[in-house]
């Protein structure tokens, strides 16, 4: 395994087209061990692609991808260096779980005794000797995660582990991928969903349209992209406004009157409004949600908007709508709807 | 379901690198894990030693009726081996599957992943379905031959003599039956199960090369009994030319103890030269499908 704060996977230029659709347009970064590397994108993005470029599956136009330094078709012993979660239903259905694994384990001479090993630790020893094809897709998508951890690879590559499964299997999943980056390994794990690579990840690669958005910490993703923004009701909202732009912040008046106001933090617009003699009748910080900034930020950069969605997502966050998610970061909540198609 | 977070350690190799034993192994356990190979594989034996038996009891039913040309053309070893004409697509079908499975469950993906040259996959199982189709070929052949010849004798049969030509069998009275000693018939039943060996890797290669089960199938079919039929409507002077080129007419030609003279497809390739041509073109199509698996995307 790298020492930590050495790069280990790394893609430098990467392209590729499929016919004249950029699938990937010169991306380039780098992926650490021992933290939990988001990889954030719409869908359609190129984030499969990309991972399928990392795993020599597909041929890059330029540019190049590697793992610990090397390309793919350079390691010896693959499965035992890096374990990828592509395709949860990519199984035979006719074959058993535990012949699958088996199969798999054999090209990287892994012994037999792993295949339970990983097949316990995944939970589905019970149903090992069942044909694949009778599984739901989050028993397909622990059995992938099993196949992941056959060689005991310090790369670990998942594209949306979380699709389908149930609300104590996403935990699951998100424990796992911390504690296999607490362990030292590399985790690089694919999501449409912003709200569950804030609970999970603490580095990320944003990419919107084949390219880069972002290369950064979620910390930093968030703080640097996030408008501070305050609702304000007043009896005298119109005044108020003008004192406020008077004062340097911008202000937007919502349809039940209240203002939305950047610029100026809750203390500094109680000021405002002691000085002007201004009654305020609510004063509170909004936060924008993770979801929010990423698509603030995805929003060019998505080919396929659903019929409902806004020209221009708001950047500044709507505290009446009852869809918004809030800021989730350290909070135990369960996952936002998923949002397809960033609708 | 219970779970767990901590994942067991797997001591290191330092040592090799994967290659082609390892590769092997995978892929006889994907192939003896699936039903359809037990059931393909079962279809083999049972349609050729069944076919064997009636084809020749049949035949043997009617020697008496028989005028001289068709009692010189009387093969007691291709009746044996009449049930090649239906294993030939379950051979065929099977080799597919063995690509075009993976290719329809996106596992392909998951195979090429995690093992670092594609063409050790390639010839992993090539070697794999190469080597049960011959042994359950071989076994079906000579399975097949000598119940054949046990039916022919329970009609009367009498053994010809050593050395005795198609002559002989023409003023023979009775119903000739041959042992694996008498001319062609060892070589005839031997290349009647590499013909079929032959075939599961040409539609094994031809599954890397379309990447699609029902593709693969019907170009299998199309080129066994589709092409015939396309030449047999040609001119026959350009036809004549063509049809011994046909793999049915190589299979034909590997497994004729009798005459060589056809009278649908000119004379025939000599056996080994038949043989020596079906495996070119298999090695084509191979030599293909690895270019191609190595240079596509997967």
């Amino acid at each position: 395994m790298a020492s930590p704060g050495q790069s280990v996977i790394s893609a430098v230029g990467l392209s590729k087209s499929y016919g004249s659709t950029r699938a990937v347009d010169d991306l380039t970064f780098e992926v650490r061990p021992g933290v939990v590397t988001g990889f954030l994108g719409p869908n359609g993005s190129g984030k499969s692609t990309t991972m399928r470029m990392v795993m020599g599956l597909d041929h890059p136009d330029a540019g190049t991808a590697t793992i610990g330094g090397r390309r793919f078709g350079d390691l010896r012993w693959p499965l035992r260096e890096v374990g990828a979660l592509l395709e949860a239903k990519a199984i035979h259905p006719g074959r058993s779980a535990y012949n699958h694994l088996l199969a798999m384990a054999q090209t990287n001479s892994i012994p037999k005794a792993r295949v339970d090993e990983v097949l316990t630790m995944v939970g589905l020893d019970g149903v090992a000797r069942r044909k694949a094809g009778k599984f739901s897709l989050g028993m397909s998508q622990r059995l992938g995660i099993a196949s992941t951890l056959l060689g005991d690879p310090g790369v670990l590559l998942f594209d949306e582990p979380i699709n389908g499964l149930d609300p104590e299997g996403i935990l699951w999943v998100r424990n796992l991928l911390k504690s296999l980056a607490g362990e030292g390994r590399t985790v690089f794990v694919s999501s449409h969903l912003m709200s569950e690579m804030a609970l999970t990840a603490t580095d990320l690669v944003v990419i919107g349209r084949g390219r880069l958005i972002a290369d950064t910490t979620v910390e930093d993703f968030i703080s640097s992209n996030t408008v501070a923004t305050v609702l304000v009701r007043s009896p005298e909202t119109d005044r108020l406004a003008s004192c406020l732009g008077a004062a340097g912040a911008s202000v937007r008046t919502r349809e039940d009157g209240a203002l939305l106001v950047t610029g100026l933090d809750a203390p500094g617009i109680g000021d405002v409004a002691l000085a002007q003699g201004v009654a305020l009748h609510e004063l509170s910080p909004v936060q924008a949600s993770l979801e929010e900034v990423f698509m603030e930020l995805t929003s060019d950069a998505v080919d396929y908007h659903g019929q409902t969605a806004p020209e221009n997502h708001p950047v500044h966050p709507d505290p009446q709508d009852p869809q918004d998610p809030q800021d989730l970061r350290g909070r135990g909540a369960p996952a936002p709807p998923p949002v397809e198609e960033v609708a | 379901m219970t779970t767990t977070l901590s994942v067991p350690v797997l001591p290191a190799l330092d040592q090799g690198r994967a290659g082609l034993a390892n590769q092997v192994r995978s892929e006889w356990t994907k192939l003896r894990s699936v039903r359809s190979t037990w059931i393909c594989l079962v279809i083999v034996f049972v349609a050729g030693v069944g076919l064997s038996a009636l084809v020749s009891n049949i035949e043997a039913g009617q020697w008496s009726h028989l005028g001289l040309a068709d009692r010189a053309s009387f093969d007691p070893v291709r009746f044996s081996q009449t049930g090649s004409f239906l294993s030939q697509f379950v051979v065929g079908v099977l080799g597919a599957l063995v690509v075009t499975s993976e290719y329809a469950t996106g596992s392909i993906r998951t195979t090429l992943a995690i093992t670092s040259k594609r063409t050790t996959v390639l010839a992993a199982k090539l070697l794999v379905i190469g080597a049960v189709i011959l042994v359950v070929a071989e076994v079906t052949a000579f399975a097949s031959f000598f119940v054949g010849q046990a039916v022919l004798l329970a009609h009367g049969a009498k053994a010809l003599p050593p050395g005795s030509s198609i002559l002989t069998q023409i003023r023979s009275a009775t119903i000739p039956y041959v042992s694996l000693a008498d001319g062609g018939a060892l070589r005839a039943v031997f290349l009647s199960g590499v013909y079929l060996f032959l075939l599961a890797l040409l539609a094994c290669a031809i599954g890397f090369v379309l990447r699609h089960t029902a593709g693969a199938i019907a170009a299998f079919v199309g080129v066994l009994l589709v092409l015939p039929l396309i030449v047999s409507v040609l001119p026959s002077s350009v036809s004549q030319s063509f049809e011994k080129y046909l793999p049915s007419n190589l299979g034909l030609a590997m497994t004729l103890v009798t005459t060589r003279k056809t009278d649908f497809a000119g004379v025939l390739f000599t056996p080994w030269t038949a043989m020596a041509l079906l495996a070119l073109y298999a090695v084509v199509a191979m030599v293909l499908a690895s270019w191609l698996l190595v240079r596509r995307d997967a």
